[in-house]
C-alpha cells in the first residue's frame, strides 16, 4: 500500500544483520527471518492478541533508552536491535527468575519435559541456584474440560491458552482467576470447557500446564518420534505431527499450513486418530485356492505373500474382463485408490462405490478453512478422481464378475456378501465378518503405517509419512497392489512411494505435473483446481 | 426498596440498607434490581462496562458474591459466566465468601499503624470472638484486616460496611461492638 507514502517495507539490523520485511512486521517476527528466535511465552504467531505482559522478548533497541519487548515493536527503518546485548540479557534473566520462584521444578514428573520454554530458556539464561528462601506458593491441579487437565503451578500466566479461546475460537469460557502470584486459569466453576477446538490450548501452552488427559506419564519427550503426517478425520486434512512411542501412537498436534489448518485442529481429528490405528488388524494374505488341510479345500488358508499374490495375479489373468463392481473406501490414499484403478480397469470394472460416515460440522471461527467437515473420510476428493461414485446405504455384491472390495468395513452388508461374484478380492486393513466370503485377503496398511497422498476438499494434495510399522504381514496398499500389476506384465512392483506416486502423477490427469518431492511438507493444489490458483506461501515455521 | 438513583452512585448502597436487610434470591428480578440495572445500562456504551457497578450493587445488597449471582449478573450483561468470574476474582475487594452483616475492615497501612491499627484489630477479634475473615456464631461480624482506606489524618480508620469510624482507638472498641450488635449507631 503506497497510501500517505507508506513504504511497502522497510530495513533494519538485528544482531548485525541486515533484514528487509513488509511494514508492520514485528520485530520478534523479523527477528526470525535472521535465523533469531527471540524468547517468548505471551507471543504465539496463530494468536492475534499481544498482550506483551510476559516481558521475556525484551530487546535492546539503539538510541532507545529502555528495553522494548519485540512482539509488539513494529519494525522500522534504520532500526538497530541487539536481542542479546548484556542488558537484555539481564532482563530476561529476571523474568525467568521471577517465574521460578514459585515454580515447582516437577521436571521429572512434567509431561513437557524436553519440550518446555520455560525450562529451556531457564538453561539458557543459567540459572543453576536460586536466591529465594521462602516456600512456594502450591495451588495443585485442576480439569479444565473432560480431557484436558490444569497442573496450575507449572503455569506461567502467559495467557496464551485463554486468548485462543476467545480471540481464535471465540469462546469466552476459558479465564485467569485472581491476579498477582495467585492468578491461574479457570473456567466457571463447575462447569468444564465445551468446545470442539479446545485441544489447541494444550499445543499453545509453552510449558506442562496444560496436558490432555490421555497423555499424562505417558511418554518422555526425548523418547517419541514425531512423523509429519495429515489428519484422516475429514475432508479439511489439517496437518498433524504424529508423535509415536514404541510403535504406538502416543500424541497427535497440529502442523502449521497456512493454507489448510493454521496452527489448529480439532479435537474429534486428534481423537479419530488414535483410534483409526487401534483395534484388531488383518495381518496375514488368506487365500481360497483349495490348498490347505481342510477335506472340501473350500478354506480361506493363511498364505506368504508371494504365494498369495501369485495366486491372485492368475485368477485376475484367467479372469480377462468379466465386468463386475467394487466398494472402495474414502479414507484410502490416493496412490492405493490409483492402482486399484489400473488393476478395476484390467477386469472391466467400471463402477466402484465410496460410502462416506456423516458427522456434526464445526467451525474454527477465525479460520475459514479450517472446519471440521460432514465427510467424515480423509480421501472423498481422491476416491472422486479414480471413477468413484458416492453411495448411501449398504454395499451389495455383484450379479457375477469381479468384486474388489478395498479397505471398506462392509458395514451393513449381508451374511452372504460377495457370495455370487466369481471372484471376490478383499484388500483391507481389518477383516470384518462380510470379507470372510472373499476368495482372497490381501492385509494392508493404514495411513499411518505408509507414505501417502490424500486429496483434501480443496483439491489439495497433501504427503503423510510412516509413523508405525504395520502390524504382522500388512504392507502398503500401493505395494501390494503394484506387485500384482506387475505379475500381470503391467508396470513394476514400487517399494518407494514416490515411484508409485510417479506413475500415478504420469497416468492421472489429476495429478500432472505434481512430484513427491515437489509437493513438499505443505501439499499442492491438484491440476486445474480452484486451489491452484490461490497459492498460499505460509509465514515463517519458527517457534511456536 | 425503589428509589431513583444517580447513574454515577448506581454500584453503591447507603449504610443503613446494607446493615439492617440482607437479600437473598435473583437480584435483577426485584424492582431495585432493575432499577439499577438499568441506570448503569445508561451510562456507559457497552453493556460489559456496567460489570463493575453491577457486582458493587451485589455485594453492597448480600454481603457478597456468590457463583450463582456471577450468573445472573452474565445473563443481564450479556457475558459468560467465566468472564464475570475472572473480574470479580481479580478484584480483592469483592467478597466471594460470606460475610456477617457488619462487616469490618480495619486499615492496617502505616499512618493506622502508628496509630495502634494493630490493637484495634486484635481488640475487635477478641469482641467478636472471631479469626480474621471468619463469621462470628451469631452471624452478625467479619473482622478483617484492610490497606489504606485513604483517611490517614484521622487513623485508625475502620471501616463498617459503608462507614467510616475515624480515630478508632482499641478503648473504643467494645462500644463499638455492642452498639453494632444492639442494632445501634456504631
Ligand atoms: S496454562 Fe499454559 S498457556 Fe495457559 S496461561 Fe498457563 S502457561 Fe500460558
Ligand atoms: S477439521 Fe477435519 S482434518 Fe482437521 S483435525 Fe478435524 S477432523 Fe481432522
Ligand atoms: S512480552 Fe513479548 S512475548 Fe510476552
Ligand atoms: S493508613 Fe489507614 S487510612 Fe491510610
Amino acid at each position: 500500500m503506497a497510501e500517505n507514502g507508506a513504504k511497502a517495507t522497510v530495513t533494519l539490523t538485528i544482531d548485525g544483520v541486515e533484514v528487509t520485511v513488509p511494514s508492520g512486521t514485528r520485530v520478534i517476527e523479523a527477528a526470525e527471518h535472521v535465523g533469531v528466535v527471540v524468547p517468548r511465552y505471551c507471543y504465539h504467531p496463530g494468536i492475534p492478541t499481544r498482550p506483551a505482559q510476559c516481558r521475556m522478548c525484551l530487546v535492546e533497541v539503539e538510541g532507545r533508552p529502555k528495553l522494548e519487548p519485540s512482539c509488539t515493536l513494529q519494525a522500522a527503518d534504520d532500526m538497530v536491535v541487539n536481542t542479546a546485548s548484556d542488558t537484555a540479557r539481564t532482563a530476561r534473566q529476571s523474568v525467568i527468575e521471577f517465574l521460578l520462584v514459585n515454580h515447582p521444578l516437577d521436571c521429572p514428573i512434567c509431561d513437557a519435559a524436553g519440550q518446555c520454554m520455560l525450562q529451556d530458556y531457564a538453561y539458557v539464561t543459567n540459572q543453576l541456584e536460586s536466591r529465594v528462601d521462602e516456600p512456594k506458593r502450591i495451588m495443585g491441579r485442576d480439569r479444565i474440560s473432560d480431557d484436558i487437565l490444569y497442573f496450575a503451578d507449572r503455569c506461567v500466566i502467559c495467557t496464551r491458552c485463554v486468548r485462543f479461546m476467545r480471540d481464535v475460537a471465540e469462546d469466552d469460557s476459558l479465564i485467569v482467576a485472581q491476579r498477582g502470584d495467585k492468578a491461574y486459569i479457570d473456567t466457571f466453576p463447575g462447569r468444564e470447557l465445551d468446545n470442539p477446538f479446545q485441544g489447541n490450548i494444550v499445543d499453545v501452552c509453552p510449558v506442562g500446564a496444560l496436558v490432555h488427559e490421555d497423555f499424562v506419564f505417558k511418554a518422555r519427550s526425548w523418547d517419541m518420534d514425531a512423523t509429519a503426517s495429515v489428519c484422516p478425520g475429514c475432508p479439511t486434512g489439517c496437518n498433524v505431527t504424529i508423535d509415536t512411542k514404541e510403535n504406538q501412537i502416543v500424541r497427535v498436534k497440529p502442523r502449521h499450513n497456512a493454507a489448510v489448518n493454521s496452527w489448529w485442529m480439532c479435537d474429534y481429528g486428534r481423537k479419530h486418530l488414535v483410534m483409526t490405528n487401534r483395534g484388531v488388524r488383518a495381518e496375514v494374505p488368506l487365500i481360497r485356492d483349495g490348498g490347505g488341510d481342510g477335506d472340501d479345500g473350500g478354506e480361506l488358508r493363511p498364505v506368504d505373500w508371494a504365494t498369495a499374490l501369485d495366486w491372485v495375479a492368475e485368477k485376475v489373468a484367467a479372469l480377462g474382463a468379466p465386468g463386475g463392481s467394487a466398494v472402495v473406501s474414502p479414507d484410502a490414499s490416493n496412490e492405493n485408490l490409483f492402482y486399484l484403478r489400473t488393476l478395476l480397469d484390467r477386469l472391466g470394472v467400471a463402477d466402484a462405490a465410496f460410502r462416506v460416515p456423516q458427522g456434526e460440522t464445526a467451525e474454527l471461527p477465525t479460520v475459514p478453512t479450517l472446519k471440521l467437515r460432514a465427510d467424515r473420510a480423509a480421501n472423498a476428493a481422491g476416491a472422486g478422481f479414480f471413477g468413484g461414485r458416492r453411495a448411501d446405504g449398504p454395499p451389495d455384491g455383484p450379479a457375477g464378475g469381479a468384486l474388489v472390495v478395498l479397505d471398506d468395513e462392509l458395514e451393513g452388508a449381508g451374511e452372504d456378501f460377495g457370495g455370487s461374484a466369481d471372484f471376490f478380492l478383499y484388500l483391507g486393513t481389518r477383516l470384518p465378518g462380510p470379507a470372510r466370503n472373499a476368495d482372497a485377503v490381501l492385509p494392508i496398511a493404514t495411513f499411518a503405517e505408509m507414505d501417502g497422498t490424500f486429496t483434501n476438499f480443496e483439491n489439495r494434495v497433501q504427503r503423510f509419512h510412516q509413523a508405525l510399522r504395520p502390524p504382522g504381514l500388512a504392507r502398503p496398499g500401493w505395494m501390494v497392489l503394484s506387485r500384482v500389476l506387475a505379475r500381470l506384465g503391467d508396470g513394476e512392483a514400487v517399494n518407494d512411494v514416490r515411484g508409485a506416486f510417479e506413475r500415478m502423477a504420469a497416468q492421472a490427469p489429476a495429478f500432472a505435473g505434481l512430484t513427491w518431492d515437489g509437493i513438499g511438507l505443505k501439499g499442492a493444489p491438484a491440476a486445474g483446481s480452484a486451489a491452484e490458483a490461490a497459492g498460499v506461501a505460509g509465514p515463517a515455521e519458527a517457534g511456536a | 426498596m425503589s428509589r431513583r438513583i444517580h447513574p454515577a452512585v448506581v454500584g453503591a448502597q447507603p449504610f443503613q440498607l446494607t446493615a439492617r436487610e440482607r437479600f437473598d434470591g435473583p437480584i435483577f428480578e426485584t424492582e431495585e434490581g432493575k432499577h439499577r440495572l438499568e441506570a448503569a445500562l445508561s451510562r456507559y456504551p457497552t453493556k460489559q462496562a456496567a460489570l463493575l457497578p453491577m457486582l458493587g450493587f451485589v455485594q453492597s445488597v448480600k454481603g457478597w458474591i456468590e457463583p450463582a449471582d456471577m450468573v445472573e449478573v452474565a445473563e443481564a450483561l450479556d457475558l459468560t459466566p467465566a468472564y464475570v468470574h475472572s473480574i470479580a476474582t481479580f478484584y480483592t475487594m469483592y467478597n466471594k465468601h460470606p460475610v456477617g452483616r457488619h462487616f469490618v475492615q480495619v486499615c492496617t497501612n502505616i499512618s493506622c499503624h502508628l496509630n495502634r491499627a494493630e490493637e484495634v484489630l486484635h481488640r475487635f477479634l477478641a469482641e467478636t470472638g472471631t479469626r480474621e475473615g471468619e463469621i462470628s456464631d451469631d452471624g452478625e461480624f467479619t473482622v478483617i484486616e484492610a490497606e489504606c482506606l485513604g483517611a490517614c489524618g484521622f487513623a485508625t480508620v475502620v471501616q463498617v460496611n459503608d462507614r467510616y469510624l475515624e480515630d478508632v482507638t482499641p478503648d473504643r472498641v467494645p462500644g463499638i461492638v455492642e452498639n453494632l450488635r444492639g442494632g445501634r449507631d456504631p
